[in-house]
Order: C-alpha cells, then structure tokens, then sequence
C-alpha cells in the first residue's frame, strides 16, 4: 500500500532513517537462513521540487516527496527483486523473493554461470554531501526570481514567439543495509535551471534548449550567469531561423564541449558498460588492453567530480564512488563495472552502479564522462586547415547500438566551415558513425576540458549524467 | 498468487477521503485527489537467458487545489503528509495567476471502454513469467539456431486507480497490462545483426506474439549488407509501422495540442480547416478504444473521454485540450473560444494533467495494399524497419534526421539486399502531406501510435555509408 515510513519534520538530520536496522537485518537474516548468499535493501527518500514558468508567468510548481526501497537477494547464483512504496512491508517478502531467485537459477543452462559478487570493503558510516545552499530551503518566489532573469533575457526580439523556463530541485537521501554488514547513508543534492525558446518567422518554427546545473544546491543557480544563458538561447534560436540545411555526407566535424561530451558518452561510454558486454551486447567485447582509439584519446567517467550533474559520492552497491579510466591514450583499459560484471570478468569492481531510484534495481552506468583535453590552442587552431566541414554545436540527445558500434546524435545548431573559417549557419544537423572507426578519427582536441550542460541517460531507468570534454575535431564523419 | 490485494482499492478510496476531508477542513474552494497503486512481475533476459526476476508495488497520492482560477500541486506517498502537501498545494496556488474562466471539471456521466482490465492477468505469477520466457527463448532458437535475445524482458502489471473532487466526480477503477520486448541478435562470421521488436496490451498475451518472429527476421534480413554507392538520395521509402513509429510519436502528438497551435508554436498552427496530411488521410485520436494501451473511460481530470477526428480528408479539423489550458488560451486572447475535449492525461500521480492524445489512429479512404504492392509502386527505394535517434527530431518544425541499421535496398520493385548503415532525413509533415500510401496491417508501435506501413514517396533523403 501507498504508505512509507517518513519523519515528521523535512529539516537536514544526518541521523534520520527511515529504514528500522534492526528488523532490516533480521528480515536480510531470514533470506540466508531460506538459503541466500547475499542480500541487500537500499532506500532512496527524494525531496524535490519543479517550476515551470511560459512567457514569464508561474505555470506550475510541484514539491513531492516520494520514498521507495529495493530488495535484492541472490540465491544458487541468481537475482531476485523486490521494489516497494511500502516500506513496511519489506520484511514479509524476504521469502517469496528468495523463491524469485531460485526459480531463475533453476533455468540457468550448465554453459552460462551463476552470478557472483566482487569482494568489497565493508562499511557503516553516513556521507553527505552538503550544499554550500541548501536548495530545499530555497522559497518559491526566490526560484522565480531567477527564472525570471533567464525569461527576461531570452524574449526580447518579436521573432521570439514563446520561452518556457524549468527549475528542478532534488535533495536524495540513501540508506544501504547488506548482508555482508554494509551499512550506509549518504545524501547530496541536484539543481537545474532551463529554458526552451521558440522563434518563428512566417511558417518557419525552431527552438532552442539551454540548460545549467549539477550537483549542488542553490549556489550552483546563483553562480550561474543567467542572463547570458538567455541571451544566448535567444540568439541562437533567431539564428536558426535563418540557418540552412545541412550537407550530408563524410566530412571534417569540429565539435563544441556539449557535443564532444554526446559523442563520448553515446560512442565510447555505452560499450564500455560491463553488463552490455557480458551480455554479448558491446562492440568492446574482447578488447580491453587494445589499442581502439587515437593517441590523443583518452577519455575517464568520474563520478567524483563534485557539481557535474552525474557525481554521487557512493554508488547504489555501497562502494565508494572513484575515476575510471576507459581509454588511455587510445588504449580500452577498464569498463565500467558493477560487483556482478566485476566478477564475471575478474577485474576490480569500480562502483559504476546506479539505479534510478529506490524502486529500480542498480544497472551499469556511468556518471561524468569526459575526454581529456589535447594539444590546440583553440577553435581557430582546429579548423585553420579544414576547406569544407561542419562545426556543431550543443546537443539535442544521442543514441547508440551497442552491438554494432553504431551511434547517432544531434546538434542544436551548426555552421559551414569553408577554409578554415566559420561561415553559414546549419539547423537539423546529425552525425552518426561506428564506435571503432571514429575513435581513430579523432584527430584534434583543445588543451581545456571540462563538463559540459547536464543531461540524461536512458537504459531502461533515465539517470542524470555530465558529459563533456574540449573542442574536438574528428577528420571524416557521416553528417546528415 | 495473487498479484493485486482485494482490498487494494478500498485503501485507496479511504486514502483519497481522508485527504478529501482535510481539504474540507482547510476550507480549499476546489480541490482533486487522484491516487494510484501497481503491482506486477516482471522478468529481464540477457544473453539468452533470464538474468533476474522482480516484483512488488508503487504508488502514492497527487492533490490539485484551485482557488479563483488559481492551481497548486503537491504529490506524497505517505498518508501522514497530507495536510502538509496541501498547505504546499495551497501556497503555490495562492502565488500563481488567476485564469480567468478555470474551474476543476464537473462530473459528467459516461460510459466504461471495455477491454482495460483481464482477470486473468491478476493470477499470473512468476512462475507463469517463468514459463512465457523459456517458450520465447526456445521459439527464437527454433526460429533460427544462430539467433540470441540478447535483450529484453516481459512483464505484467495490475493498477488500481482513484480520482476524487469536490465537483463530484467519484471514479475508480482497475486496468491490467501485460507486455514484452526482445532484442534478438545473430553474431556469425565477425556480422552482428540485431532487431528489437516489442508488444503491450491490455489482456494477457497468452501466445508467443509476432513481434518475436519479426524479430528474428529482421535479425536474418539485415545480413550480408549489399554495397550502394549512390551517395545521398531524395528517394521513396517504405517506413515499416515499427520504423515510423517512434518519429510519428515524437512529433505529431505535440503538433495536435490545442495550446501548442494557438501559440502558433506547432507546424500545423494557423492551418485549421486547411489541407496538412495528404488528402485521403484520416488522423483520430481514440481514447474510447477497446483495450487501446491509452484508453480511458475518463481522462487524467475525470472528464469523459472521446474519439476524435484531427485531421478528415488531409484537413486539420481537430485539436487535443484539457480543462486548464482552453481557459488559459481563451483567457489570453490566444484563441476565440476551446473547451476541454477529454484529453488530460497524466504521467502518474507526480504530475497534474497536461494535455496529450491518447491512441493515435492514421487511416485512409484509399485502397490498402500490401507490403509487396507497396513495393512494386515504390519501384526503387528503401524499407526501414527501425531508426536511432528518433528523440532528437524537432517536434516544432518536423524535422529529422535519424540513423538507421535496419534498411533494405528496394530496385524494380524488389529487395535486393540491407545496407549496412544511412542517415535518413527530412520533414514529417511534409513526408505526411505528399503522395502516402498505406498498408493494409495495421500495428500499435512508439507507444500507442496505430499505423500500419507507410509509403512515404517524397520529402525524405538516404544517405547509407
């Protein structure tokens, strides 16, 4: 039933839980007296709060809290799964989950083994991750004060024909009790601040989406140059409305933070999720320690980069959350790992766990993910020899096939380069390409990276990542 | 087992009185709680195995309050909090515009949309999902030995359902689902080949549905790609009711809101009762259904639901509006007159209703063909059966441009081979309003679009590697 057991007051209390130890360590108790091996609960409170304001005037703001725990038991090597709002109720379906898992394992076939877990350290103690400004203490009327100024700068030219500005706060409070003895709290905070301006000239309609944010809280919103973001937005969408169609075909593509960090994450950071490549899903099966990318490549996911919007200080196994370098001067030297996946290929487990909420079950994700930076000055330096290419800019999301390598994502605007300079501006413009030829392509990077606008992941469950990196310029991509 | 408790509505109608009464004694003027309540199972398979098994429940309780035309929201899953949220509800409210004209609907009679809810989906256990997974693995493999589901997973869901205001509107309920998806691979001789393919409904699917062995075709199709070295062409192509679903999802849901084209923000906006789908082209939005996967007999505010014609003849007749946004439209001058047409929807009781469609239904007064006819009037071209990239098309403008790995080379009529990989793009509208031509199998895909294989013959470019 809708109920969770919740505190009477909302106010910061590092020694809150809402999960009872005693009855948790009991109930994970009875899972290995019904014969598991390992079990876990893991409880994620989410306090957030959304605003959404068109043309400047309030048009929802929604504070929730929801709660909700995750039960996993493993038993004769397979995962069982129980996710409940009812916290209660947890104890009760320590059984019946037990049989979950046994049911599956009954099916294993003798070619494919059963699941185990990387050793960890086991801990207990409590992390947070505490805000400079705590933004659950931000009011209402503060919040739409700085959507405002993002507003005001975003509508003033009369081929603006609407600007939408989101806010979306969120203050995660996890607790982690295991089998092994783990148990732990940690918390930390997310901020975002957005704005979708709409111009249109005649028939012709565009938009453009501009977003800041990470981790942290209100100080990440008041550090942020608004009225720029705006003014940018503004500009951009009015440029594209005159901007023409994109070339297709191979070409030189110079890429701005924003994409570069798409790029990465869509080309690079999905194949190297363990779980897709144990899965036979993963065009870098087999090939870590080889050589698949440029020299100039190298590419980490850190999620402890604090205010990128994907850092966490603990991943949702328990571990400690660290750097993991993917590619090292274009060698594949790690995947990003869970326990299981760890194990299953007898590599050092790198805390790359992350589940949506405390209703889903951890899957491997990645965090930050970045390119560093390379050996040009500047954007200048990285077309000065290009005679005709594209220079693309901010991200409208990506896509990838694993499997196959392939992958897709889109700018929100573009230009022309035509001899070594910027000239017409581009709209609807799309690069695709193949994982294990366009890390080669890679051919020049700026010296400065750094995370780009926050975004999301999907992979069944939709985490907020960062991705960034420097200006990147790839020799041949196929633009669309 | 069972999967729903027999109490589990009259909990949520106590849940949803309990909150109604404290909105009394907060003397709120008008006020709406909905609250909802799943449970299910579902399995996930990896690498041709089943690689976990869940269950459980989740839920909570959404509370919108309006006062002289002014609305706040606030959503808890823990009873306990009520008061609070609806002193957060209260507060926003009272800091928000007033629209002029908005009021929470009234209570209206109507009638059930059957189909929604099959007992025999709330006995289903594990171990049922257990047994429907071994006869999906074991059907691909005798399908074709090579092929894996290296992805996917099934599962079946009960939820139960309240929605309560202090207009009067009393409506609960309970719908079922059940769904699949499998992603099936064949990796032989240094060639991957893959294709996802998927399934929902209402009922219980109690046979392995065709979306397997489509899968597995697909899967088989895409192999040995021929070489094509004609560059980028504008070129007619065969969009399979799986490869158009996902772009027709994103962008004409978006483009038949009613706000959207009064703000002029929409393609079609300023095109009422002008021509903007090729003109034997019907587009209905059917939220009355029968076992329609968005089928409602009431929508996300308890308005009464209906099928609707957006477009007749290739003529934009229709738009989609909830209670709010016809009122704030009119009250902005933005438009003469709107009234709601039953179409809020919401994404769970963390949202208060927004308008969105419902089942989306593409017909035409032409002549349906078959897939071989299709062909044979394309005459050269392409058939595309999925796409990467459908979420970055512009659902402002209509554009796109997607990649795809599942693309067969189509000359004099005939198949002659895939193409490894191509960008595809172009404008959706315009591809809609040009020379179109249906199939006669029609298919529910990118959520609940029913399309069946379109014939797009202009506005789209390939460009395969």
């Amino acid at each position: 039933m809708v109920l969770a057991k919740s505190p009477s007051d909302d106010s910061y209390d590092k020694a809150r839980r809402y999960l009872d130890e005693d009855k948790i360590r009991s109930a994970l108790q009875n899972a290995s007296d019904f014969g598991a091996s390992y079990a876990e609960v893991r409880l994620v409170s989410i306090t957030d709060s959304s605003v959404a304001t068109r043309d400047g005037q309030l048009e929802r703001a929604i504070p929730g809290q929801e709660v909700g725990a995750t039960m996993r038991i493993l038993a004769d090597g397979a995962w069982g799964v129980h996710s409940t709002t009812d916290i209660e109720s947890i104890p009760s379906q320590v059984e019946s989950t037990v049989r979950l898992a046994k049911a599956v394992a009954q099916r294993r076939s003798s070619k494919d083994k059963p699941v185990s877990l990387a050793e960890i350290p086991i801990i207990e103690d409590s992390v947070h991750w505490a805000p400079e400004k705590d933004v659950r203490a931000t009011e209402l009327t503060e919040k739409l004060e700085h959507l405002n100024v993002l507003y005001e700068n975003s509508k003033d030219d009369k081929k603006i024909a609407s600007v939408i500005c989101g806010w979306h706060d969120e203050h995660i409070h996890t607790e982690f009790i295991s089998s092994e003895g783990m148990n732990r709290v940690w918390s930390f905070q997310r901020s975002l601040i957005n704005a979708t301006v709409t111009a249109r000239d005649g028939s012709d309609v565009v938009s453009y989406r501009t977003r800041h944010g990470g981790e942290g809280g209100l100080e990440l919103i008041e550090q942020c140059d608004l009225a720029n973001l705006g003014n940018y937005a503004k500009t951009s969408a009015i440029r594209l409305l005159k901007a023409e169609r994109s070339p297709s075909g191979k070409l030189p593509l110079v890429a701005d933070r924003d994409l570069t960090g798409v790029y990465i994450h869509e080309a690079l950071g999905h194949p190297c999720e363990a779980d897709l490549v144990a899965a036979g899903d993963s065009c870098l099966d087999g090939k870590l320690g080889q050589k698949i990318g440029n020299d100039i490549v190298t590419v980490v996911d850190d999620p402890t980069i604090r205010g990128g919007y994907g850092a966490h200080p603990i991943d949702d196994e328990g571990l400690n959350t660290r750097e993991k370098c993917l590619i090292k001067n274009g060698v594949l030297t790690d995947y990003l790992n869970h326990r299981e996946t760890a194990h299953h290929f007898g590599i050092e487990p790198n805390a790359g766990a992350r589940a949506q909420d405390g209703l889903h079950h951890p899957l491997v994700r990645m965090s930050n993910t970045l390119i560093m930076g390379g050996t040009h000055n500047d954007l200048d330096e990285l077309i000065e020899d290009i005679d005709y290419g594209v220079y693309a800019c901010g991200s409208r999301g990506g896509q990838v096939d694993t499997g196959r390598g392939s992958f897709q994502f889109a700018a929100q605007e573009a230009w022309l380069i035509e001899n070594g300079s910027i000239t017409t501006p581009l709209k609807d413009v799309s690069v695709s390409g193949l994982t294990l030829q366009i890390l080669k392509d890679v051919d020049g990077l700026t010296t400065d990276s750094k995370l780009a606008a926050p975004g999301f992941c999907g992979k069944g469950q939709t985490v907020p990542v960062g991705d960034g990196g420097p200006i990147m310029r790839i020799k041949e991509a196929l633009v669309g | 087992m069972k999967m729903l408790p027999e109490d589990a509505l009259d909990r949520l109608v106590d849940g949803s009185n309990e909150i109604a009464d404290l909105c009394r004694k907060n003397k709120v003027q008008q006020w709406e709680i909905v609250a909802l309540q799943s449970y299910g199972h579902q399995l996930d398979i990896e690498a041709g195995k089943i690689s976990l098994a869940a269950g459980g429940g989740d839920g909570g309780y959404g509370i919108r309050v309006v006062e002289d035309g002014k609305f706040g929201y606030a959503h808890l899953v823990d009873i306990k909090s009520a008061d609070k949220a609806i002193q957060q509800a209260i507060s926003i409210a009272r800091i928000s515009p007033s629209i002029k004209g908005f009021t929470l609907p009234s209570n209206q009679e109507t009638s059930e949309v059957k189909g929604l809810f099959d007992k025999k989906i709330l006995s289903i256990g594990p171990e049922d999902l257990l047994q429907q997974a071994d006869s999906i693995l074991s059907e691909v493999s005798s399908l074709d030995k090579r092929a894996v589901v290296t992805g996917g997973g099934l599962g079946v869901s009960a939820t139960a359902g309240v929605l309560t205001s202090s207009e009067g509107i009393e409506h609960h309920g309970i719908t079922t689902s059940h769904g699949l998806g499998v992603q099936v691979s064949i990796d032989e001789n240094d060639q991957l080949t893959s294709s996802w393919q998927g399934e929902s409904s209402k009922k219980l699917i109690d046979k392995i549905p065709n979306c397997v062995a489509n899968s597995v075709e697909w899967a088989q199709k895409t192999r040995d790609p021929i070489k094509v070295d004609n560059g980028a062409e504008d070129l007619p192509v065969l969009m399979t009711s799986e490869g158009i679903g996902s772009l027709f999802s994103i962008v004409i849901p978006s483009a038949i809101r009613g706000e959207r084209l009064a703000r002029m923000e929409s393609f079609w906006s300023g095109k009422q009762g002008h021509q903007v789908l090729a003109d034997d082209l019907t587009l209905i939005d059917n939220a009355r259904m029968e076992g329609g996967i968005s089928s409602s007999s009431r929508d996300g505010e308890g308005v009464p639901t209906q099928r609707q014609v957006i477009v007749e003849s290739g003529k934009l007749v229709g738009s989609l509006w909830s209670t709010r946004d016809s009122a704030k439209l009119v009250s902005e001058g933005k438009i003469d007159k709107a009234s709601t047409t039953g179409s809020a929807s919401r994404g769970g009781h963390q949202s208060p209703p927004v308008t969105a469609c419902s089942n989306l239904e593409l017909i035409s007064s032409s002549k349906s063909s078959s897939v071989d006819e299709l062909l044979e009037r394309m005459d050269s071209g392409y058939v595309v059966n999925s796409v990467m990239g459908a979420h970055t098309a512009n659902p402002t403008s209509g554009d796109f441009s997607v990649t795809t790995s599942s693309i067969l080379r189509v000359e004099g009529g005939e198949i002659i081979g895939a193409i490894k990989q191509a960008g595809l793009s172009g404008n959706m509208a315009k591809a809609l309003s040009k020379e179109v031509f249906l199939s006669d199998d029609v298919r529910v895909s990118g959520g609940s679009m029913h399309i069946p294989d379109i014939l797009l013959m202009q506005a789209l470019r390939v460009n395969p590697i």
